[in-house]
């Protein structure tokens, strides 16, 4: 009788859970279980009576269509993505991901150059180039100029992206695209894996150079700022461009975050 | 056995045929078409219930629920006054439709 109970179960598992379908479902259940019944009464065995009743319930197909579940026709309305758009796809979404990287980079390398311009001219690196005020002009510019870039480049991805918007109400990747990408998608997983353990160590490592600078001269002067700065810079990009890359696998694969609700 | 093409046209009649003396339920009503059809014919249990659906949508039948002795609830069928209607038009339609088909029909 599981089997019975398993196999309708799997009947209706692509079907919306409503009131009316779960009724039919019962009352289904409720024929088979007596049909069941009644062939083990007759001497029937286990299988012989669980084959019987499977091998007479019918096409699901059938009862959807005069439930009116559209669940065919839904699905044939989602475009069927081609393979060129496919790898346009990825390939805007990897461009986007450095883009927005970089741009995030930037954001860090901002703040960076501005201390490392100001400690430059305290430690008077920069006498006879430049005095301490214009030092510190100089890195407030070069930081407008840099967040002005990334912000640039943040909007120049999504606009990349714009193209792709109408993946988000649904497709229907075929069969041997989606084959593809998944062989694509597990060779890409050690590369993933990998800048994710960079990423991770330059993060944990990102405090050395400052406890390392107060360690040799007492009166830590902030060149172990910029390097903390530039080491998470460079993590983020790796987080940003490769996850993006990661990204686009699971949702063309709709896996993960983007597993279809049922 | 009857291939379920040939006589698609005519399960409501079945079901509509089995419901005019009076109401029954899903199982009862496979049943007897079973035995009915000598075994010839054995309606699957996706086009009985998609039968239901469609006499019911139509006003042919009504459904309503009836509670077994082992606690079980189970839903019942009745035929409409607008069903024993559209029973008489099938049966009508079925006897030219046996004429028709008759005419080419030859014993070799």
């Amino acid at each position: 009788m599981d089997t019975i109970i398993g196999y309708l179960n799997n009947m209706f598992a692509a079907l919306p859970k409503t009131a009316q379908i779960e009724g039919v479902k019962q009352d289904l259940l409720a024929s088979m279980e007596e049909k069941y019944r009644e062939l083990k009464e007759e001497g029937k065995t286990e299988n012989e009576a669980v084959g019987i009743v499977i091998s007479e319930f019918g096409n699901i197909d059938e009862l959807m269509e005069e439930l009116d579940i559209a669940v065919e026709g839904e699905e044939g309305i989602l475009p069927v993505l081609a393979p060129e758009d496919t790898w346009d796809y990825m390939v805007a979404k990897k461009k986007a991901g450095f883009m927005t990287g970089i741009g995030v980079m930037l954001c860090l390398i901002g703040p960076a150059l501005l201390i490392l311009l100001h400690v430059l001219a305290e430690t008077g690196f920069l006498q006879g180039i430049l005095s301490e005020d214009a030092a510190g002009i100089l890195g407030v510019v070069a930081l407008l100029i840099l967040v002005a870039l990334a912000v640039g480049l943040f909007i120049f991805s999504g606009m990349m992206l714009e193209n792709y918007k109408y993946l988000h109400k649904g497709f229907n990747l075929p069969h041997h695209l989606r084959s593809e990408i998944q062989q694509r998608s597990s060779a890409y997983a050690s590369t993933y894996t990998l800048s994710l353990v960079m990423g991770v160590c330059l993060c944990v490592l990102s405090p050395v150079p400052v406890i390392a600078e107060s360690l040799i001269n007492n009166d830590s002067s902030g060149y172990g700022v910029v390097l903390l700065l530039s080491l998470i810079a460079v993590a983020v990009f790796l987080f940003i461009y490769y996850g993006n890359i990661k990204e686009s696998f699971s949702f063309l694969l709709k896996e993960g975050e983007y597993t279809r609700e049922k | 056995m009857i291939s379920s093409d040939v006589i698609r046209g005519y399960n409501d009649t079945f079901i509509l045929y089995l419901l005019l003396d009076g109401e029954s339920y899903g199982y009862e009503i496979a049943k007897n078409i079973r035995k009915l059809s000598d075994e010839k014919y054995i309606m699957k249990e996706t086009t009985l219930y998609s039968a239901f659906t469609r006499l019911e949508k139509n006003g042919y039948i009504c459904s309503f629920y009836k509670d077994e002795t082992q606690g079980k609830r189970r839903t019942y069928y009745r035929i409409t006054p607008e069903g024993l209607a559209y029973y008489h038009e099938k049966c009508a339609e079925w006897l030219i439709t046996q004429e028709v088909v008759n005419k080419f029909i030859k014993e070799l």
